[in-house]
């Protein structure tokens, strides 16, 4: 039973297919067929689960403002997806006349080839990766790389002024949190000699005192490193604190100020799709990927364990963009450059000093004392720097 | 799991596939960086510039060599393609639209005679050098590992003056856009 | 020297105990569920003016004398009455057209104020809104007409001042009927009766 519900999806795939082959079908063919199920799978999954998400984002956030949120549609407001998305399709198709119409058009296609493309290389459950790569990480950033073009060509193809201030604000802010965020994946690497992912979540199977989960996230390394990963995250797909790109206050959504209907909502989609393709390696990378937390906990299914820390850490994500107001983009950048990039170096450090000082208690003080140091010194240096002076007027006493 | 799949039970229309996973993206490449160069708008020259840069990598993985593909989508799509643009949006606007006619008089022949040259320069080099006499090694993917390993054991001087090269480049970069305090 | 980011934390406490706080407290979530919760209005609360009749037919029970009062101070204009007229045309007191255009009306109350037969009240119903553009948003008689219940039941304290001082007017001109009938008798008392039976009208 417990197995059965296991590998269950790869049961099914695999009785399928041997029915196909009972009928004499080649197998080059139901290699084919093989792929194509497994990518609609992986697509309708994370398909679905933006739709939940983009309802029960709505209702978190009103909930933490006292609110009830989305409740007309269906129960509870569940069929809110679908309405939004009727909406969205029968929207009028605006273009610009003076937008540069094929740019403008293709923008929203790459921008969901890289969202869609990320997902080949998460492993979902035990056994259960879509696309083996030695270098799994390095294709995860090296796909991810092409939303800032996709940014660009949504910026400039609309030649609007706010589009084009949103799209460069929005790849100054993608450029500069890249490098903390491939810094802090790379600590992970490290650490389990391999860069690929279901390497890195093996390496943190086990149970210390056989009930502490060996999971990057509790060394003081992984720590640093999963906390700069995941502010790098929530840079890089453009969510709340880090969402000044769109500012629709002042930029009136930036890049997409001249999108609507469902071109609008292809870039909706890509953008959660990409925050559940980060949110996934986050997990993989710091939260053990499909491990259970506790021993006896191995009954749940590892697909459901791998799914469940991806949607809980998507909630996180939720909650900071409730409690954290809008960053000023000055700060932004000084922040990725004089904070994330030195603290992602401490942790770099900070993880070969455990790796050499033998993963024990000397290990925890020294890596402890190395991301401790520079996080308190560099923290109230970027305080004070920051503190509110008093406002002093020039015209006026 | 599913390339090798796809690896061992069909060998043989699979590397028909696989080797139109290299023609076309080889295509696409050259008409691409062809397409740059004729273009008028700057932009959009750009960005076929970087869609050459995409199907160089995808090249690259096609060949089975991984990790050189994805550094070349790392590192010129991420970073390169990114700084052309930005460097070309910090420009004036009119200066993109009305670019001087350089389409005109000698300066395209004089452009392909350059080009032509340093084309057949490279081909002599590559042709005229020791390892265009060795018989063609067997295509291998090479492993991630080995790479690491590689770089080091046998390469680490090269990759430490390299990694010191780039620190200066950096700290010159942020020494240029420090902001002058008085 | 203070710990970096726990600024942050302490606004994660915040947002984290509003959003728990809202499933356990009830009293938290101040939104109302519109259409199955009706806000209880202020009796104050006014929307576009209506016709009272006593009794039960809507009809004979008007008050409206088709004065045209109303209709002149209106000041955006929305009130317009055509007096009835029987078979002879002689003008009788009351209207036979009385529409008002809610789409120009702004809800001043001067028409109510003006109104020395209080005919014409405010209204507190809002749910207004219509497919058409025009028709129902100009309310004929059948519309605005309201029986004094249903303005007791939305102005309690303004329906029972008015009431009473119908009443008073009422006795007024009972007690002017019967001080004529005694002047012819006996002219003596007339003044003392009438003003205190006003005093007794108000409640």
């Amino acid at each position: 039973m417990i197995s059965s519900l296991e590998s269950a999806p790869i049961d099914v795939l695999h009785w399928f297919l041997g029915l196909l082959g009972s009928f004499g079908v080649p197998a080059w063919i139901l290699a084919i067929i093989s792929a194509l199920i497994i990518i609609g799978t992986i697509i309708g999954v994370f398909l679905s689960l933006f739709a939940l998400t983009s309802v029960m984002e709505r209702k978190i956030l009103a909930r933490v403002q006292n609110r009830y949120g989305p409740n007309r549609a269906g129960p509870f407001g569940l069929f809110q997806p679908i309405a939004d998305g009727i909406k969205m399709i029968t929207k009028e198709d605006l273009v610009p006349r003076t937008a540069d119409w094929i740019v403008h058009f293709l923008a929203p296609v790459v921008m969901m080839v890289p969202a869609l493309l990320v997902l080949a290389i998460i492993p979902y459950g035990r056994d259960m990766v879509p696309a083996e790569l030695d270098a799994g990480i390095l294709y995860f950033f090296a796909v991810g790389a092409g939303t800032e073009v996709a940014v660009f060509m949504a910026g400039w193809g609309s030649n609007n002024k706010y589009s084009v201030l949103g799209a460069m604000r929005a790849i100054a802010q993608m450029i500069s949190y890249e490098l903390p965020l491939v810094i802090s994946a790379i600590v992970t690497a490290m650490i389990s000699g391999s860069l690929s992912p279901s390497a890195i979540v093996s390496a943190q199977g086990g149970f210390a005192f056989g009930f502490v989960p060996q999971w990057f996230a509790l060394t003081p390394w992984g720590f640093t490193a999963g906390l700069i990963f995941y502010i790098c995250a929530l840079a890089e797909s453009n969510r709340s604190p880090f969402d000044l790109p769109e500012g629709e206050s002042e930029l009136v959504a930036g890049h997409l100020t001249e999108y609507s209907g469902f071109k609008y909502a292809t870039f909706f989609m890509a953008e959660y799709v990409g925050m559940f393709a980060i949110c996934g390696m986050f997990v993989t990378l710091f939260l053990g990927g499909w491990q259970a937390p506790l021993p006896f906990l191995d009954i749940i299914p590892s697909w459901c364990w791998f799914l469940g820390k991806v949607c809980f850490v998507a909630f996180t994500m939720i909650w900071v963009r409730a409690t954290l107001p809008r960053l000023r983009i000055d700060h932004l950048l000084a922040f990725a450059w004089k904070f994330l990039l030195p603290m992602s170096f401490a942790a770099f450090l900070s993880a070969a000093c455990w790796h050499y000082a033998g993963r024990g208690p000397l290990a925890w003080i020294l890596s402890l004392a190395i991301v401790g140091i520079p996080y308190l010194l560099l923290g109230n240096a970027f305080t004070n720097r920051f503190s509110v002076s008093r406002r002093t007027y020039l015209f006026s006493e | 799991m599913v390339t090798d799949f796809l690896k061992t039970c069909c060998a043989d229309p699979m590397k028909l596939i696989g080797e139109w996973f290299v023609i076309l993206p080889a295509l696409v490449l050259l008409l691409a960086a062809a397409a740059a160069v004729v273009m008028r708008n700057l932009i959009h020259a750009a960005l076929l510039l970087t869609l050459s840069f995409i199907a160089l990598g995808i090249v690259f993985i096609a060949l089975g060599a991984e990790f050189v593909g994805f550094v070349q989508l790392l590192v010129y799509v991420g970073a390169v393609a990114m700084v052309i643009v930005f460097s070309i949006l910090l420009t004036k606007p009119d200066q993109l639209t009305k670019s001087r006619n350089l389409l005109s008089g000698f300066a395209p022949a004089a452009g392909v005679a350059v080009a032509f040259t340093a084309l057949a320069a490279l081909l002599g080099f590559i042709f005229s050098s020791p390892l265009a006499k060795k018989p063609m090694p067997a295509p291998a993917s090479a492993p991630v590992a080995a790479i690491g390993e590689a770089l080091m054991g046998d390469y680490v001087i090269a990759l430490i003056v390299l990694g010191i090269l780039l620190t200066a480049a950096l700290v010159g970069a942020a020494v240029i856009a420090m902001e002058d305090k008085p | 020297m203070i710990f970096p980011g726990s600024g942050i934390l302490k606004g994660l406490a915040v947002t984290a105990r509003n959003f728990a706080g809202s499933y356990v407290e009830k009293d938290r979530l101040t939104t109302e569920q519109y259409p199955e919760e009706r806000p209880k209005l202020p009796e104050a609360a006014r929307s576009f003016p209506f016709l009272v009749y006593d009794g039960d037919n809507p009809e004979t029970g008007m008050r409206c004398v088709s004065c045209k009062i109303c209709e002149k101070e209106c000041p955006p204009q929305c009130i317009y009455i055509i007096q009835d007229r029987d078979e002879a045309g002689k003008a009788i007191k009351r209207p036979k057209v009385f529409d008002i255009d809610i789409s120009v009306c702004m809800s001043c109350q001067i028409c109510v104020e003006v109104c020395p037969f209080e005919s014409i009240r405010m209204d507190q119903d809002y749910e207004l809104s219509s497919f058409d553009r025009f028709g129902s948003l100009i309310l004929d008689k059948p519309k605005l007409l309201k029986s004094n219940s249903y303005y007791h039941s939305i102005h309690p304290t303004e329906a029972a001042e008015t009431d009473g001082r119908i009443e008073a007017d009422r006795l007024k001109k009972e007690a002017a009927a019967a001080a004529k009938a005694a002047k012819a008798a006996a002219p003596s008392v007339v003044s003392a009766s009438s003003s205190s039976s006003q005093q007794e009208g108000k409640p």
